[in-house]
């Protein structure tokens, strides 16, 4: 009878076991593949297989060759601050101290005479260079390229600080760190992520950027009828003073946009904001058309303004005024700031 | 026989140990000097001797008395028993193994049944609910109210928030497909939490960080506008970790707010007044301003790419 009793025992164990596992085997076969996390492809930068070229030697590395006096370079920067300077000669040196070797590469020459017009600043000796896939990024403590005054420079770069001064043109895309232009004569296109824009007596057409940074111009003109100048920063004031393009085109997320100057007749401006207010400074004889809306922040001119015309359709408020004989055509809009008109 | 002999009755309460001490001693010493009591006494012996012997089997009072104590001790070792001895028992027990089998085929039946009616939801429901877990339910911070949003006719049942005078005059309120209903100024400001709905067309923008939808016919080329943010949105999310230093991190998500709070600001005006092309105008700059800034961390992410 015990032994029975025990079969029957073993079996009701064994069956309600093979019977919760079979469940739990159905259940989750059904559920599993739902419960699975969606694979995210994190799509990492490609990074160039380059091996830096140190520079061995006891001194700074440093190379010149001869170019064209309208030579465009081309150069990329890894680390290092960087300092390009025109000079009257008809010849680019490339100086590294503290890190890479540096060397050119003729990328085009001339077809009336033999002399460059478009070369590469590399972080390498191509003529002596054993190293394979060699980095052509410059790298170093300090970097310094003298270059003709009418070059044309295009850099890509990481660096902490960057002085550009009288040359012809600079296109420049900086990773982050402060930019400052001097004497550019026909027009500067800077961007950079992270870092301050200063331009000072330059002329051309003018794009600059900061994602996150200051811009600062002054004493700028244009090279030619027709140049705009255009600034933008997402986070940072932008202050520009003496600003002779005719058409001004300015923008800023969270930071406030201040303009001193004059309007020149035909002109067209634009200042917007996000979040900042804008201040302008201009003549009290000045001649605007004006145009501004503002949706929670105010309006304020100290110059008289003619034909007055609010309209409030909503909390965004617009105004359209007159200053003089309305020669030139100024579009002002905040969000959340306020607009200020100050005579100088 | 003498005149103080006791009754039979006596005699055989005597002899089944039934009288008192004091009466069953003077009982003895009587029988003892009395040769009738005696005799009675050997005869009723007799006769309870007969009696016994004939009723032995049924009389026999000792082996059930020793199966009751087990059955009691039984009893009170089974209710000393532990949890798991008990269930073993319960178990053990052919009724409860039917009707535990019954139990277990019936769920399994019931999950799979389950299951297979969840895979057959439409692959829109799916993703619906994908999206609401990943974007999870916003909640409007300050106390608002929210009416029903005259605009939409064709939507599905869902919780929606339109704007009605300024910021501080919502209200939610569950509409059904195909109604509309007009406008009207709530004065109550109770703190609400809506739910988001979910628009096939991803024509979405957040106000305070929390994602709101308008209607597509509020401002032309809106749809454009939001289906790159959201591409960018995407791109971003997975590149701005390994792209952005915590400084530059805390910028970016700094300054997508203030955008953010631009375009919420300025959707109400545009849904208030579609009209109003001043706001539409800073509602499409702001919507521009934010591509910028996405933009700005997928360029970031190619220069650092290319300087490697």
């Amino acid at each position: 009878m015990n032994r029975n009793n025990t079969i029957s025992l073993k079996f009701s164990f064994s069956a309600i076991l093979l019977l919760t596992f079979a469940s739990f085997s159905i259940v989750f076969s059904q559920t599993l593949p739902s419960k699975v996390p969606l694979k995210i492809e994190t799509s990492k930068p490609v990074w160039k297989n380059a091996n830096r070229v140190s520079n061995e030697g006891d001194t700074p590395a440093e190379k010149s060759i001869a170019v064209s006096e309208n030579v465009n370079i081309s150069l990329c920067v890894a680390e290092g601050s960087l300092k390009i300077n025109g000079w009257d000669r008809r010849e680019v040196r490339a100086y590294v101290s503290g890190g890479s070797q540096v060397g050119f590469t003729i990328v085009e020459k001339g077809k009336e005479n033999t002399a460059p017009i478009w070369i590469k600043v590399l972080g390498f000796d191509p003529s002596a260079n054993k190293e394979n896939n060699p980095d052509e990024c410059l790298a170093g403590d300090t970097i310094e390229i003298d270059v003709p005054r009418n070059a044309v420079v295009n850099i890509k770069s990481k660096v902490n600080e960057m002085i550009i001064d009288s040359v012809a043109k600079v296109t420049v895309e900086n990773d982050s760190g402060d930019m400052f232009f001097n004497r550019i004569s026909r027009g500067i296109e800077a961007r950079t992520y992270e870092g301050n824009v200063t331009v000072e007596q330059s002329s051309g057409t003018m794009s600059l950027q900061s994602t996150t940074g200051n811009i600062i111009a002054f004493d700028v003109s244009p090279g030619d009828i027709g140049d705009i100048f255009k600034a933008k920063t997402s986070n940072g004031a932008i202050t520009l003073k003496n600003i002779g393009q005719r058409q001004i085109d300015v923008a800023s997320n969270t930071g406030s946009i201040n303009f001193n100057g004059s309007f020149l007749n035909g002109g067209q401006y634009s200042f917007g904001t996000s979040n900042g207010s804008i201040n302008l400074s201009i003549p009290l004889n000045s001649s605007l058309k004006i145009l501004a809306s503002y949706g929670f922040g105010a309006f304020n001119s100290e110059i008289p303004m003619q034909n007055v015309e609010r309209n409030v359709p909503s909390r965004v408020q617009t105004l359209s005024a007159q200053m003089g004989g309305g020669d030139a055509a100024l579009k002002l809009s905040t969000v959340s700031g306020a607009i200020r008109i100050k005579k100088q | 026989m003498r005149d103080n002999c006791f009754e039979i009755g006596t005699i055989q309460a005597f002899l089944d140990g039934e009288l008192a001490a004091d009466v069953t001693e003077n009982v003895a010493r009587h029988i003892a000097d009395c040769d009738a009591c005696a005799l009675s006494l050997a005869e009723a012996e007799d006769e309870t001797a007969i009696a016994f012997s004939a009723l032995e089997n049924e009389l026999n009072m000792l082996v059930p008395t020793q199966r009751l104590w087990l059955k009691i001790n039984d009893s009170i070792e089974q209710r000393q028993s532990s949890f798991w001895q008990r269930v073993i028992a319960f178990l053990s027990a052919p009724t409860s193994l039917a009707l535990a089998s019954l139990l277990i085929m019936f769920g399994l039946f019931a999950a799979v049944t389950t299951l297979r009616h969840a895979e057959n939801l439409s692959p829109s429901v799916a993703q619906n609910d994908s999206i609401n877990r990943n974007v999870g339910l916003p909640v409007i911070e300050p106390s608002i109210n929210i009416e029903q949003n005259p605009l939409i006719d064709e939507l599905p049942a869902i919780e929606t928030a339109v704007a009605v005078e300024n910021k501080n005059d919502y209200k939610v309120t569950k509409t059904s497909l195909g109604k509309t209903k007009k406008l009207k100024k709530v004065t109550e400001q109770p703190k609400l939490k809506f739910a988001i709905p979910n628009f096939e067309t991803n024509n979405e923008l957040k106000v305070n960080n929390k994602e709101l939808r308008m209607p597509t016919n509020a401002l032309s080329g809106e749809d454009s506008y939001l289906k790159t943010i959201a591409s960018l949105t995407k791109t971003v999310d997975i590149k701005k970790d390994e792209t952005l230093k915590p400084s530059a991190r805390f910028a970016f998500e700094k300054d997508l707010a203030v955008i953010n709070d631009a375009i919420g600001k300025m959707q109400v005006e545009v849904r208030k007044n579609p009209k109003d092309e001043s706001a539409k105008e800073m509602l499409r700059t702001s919507y521009q301003n934010k591509i910028d800034l996405l933009n700005s961390v997928t360029e970031k992410s190619e220069l650092m790419a290319s300087l490697k």
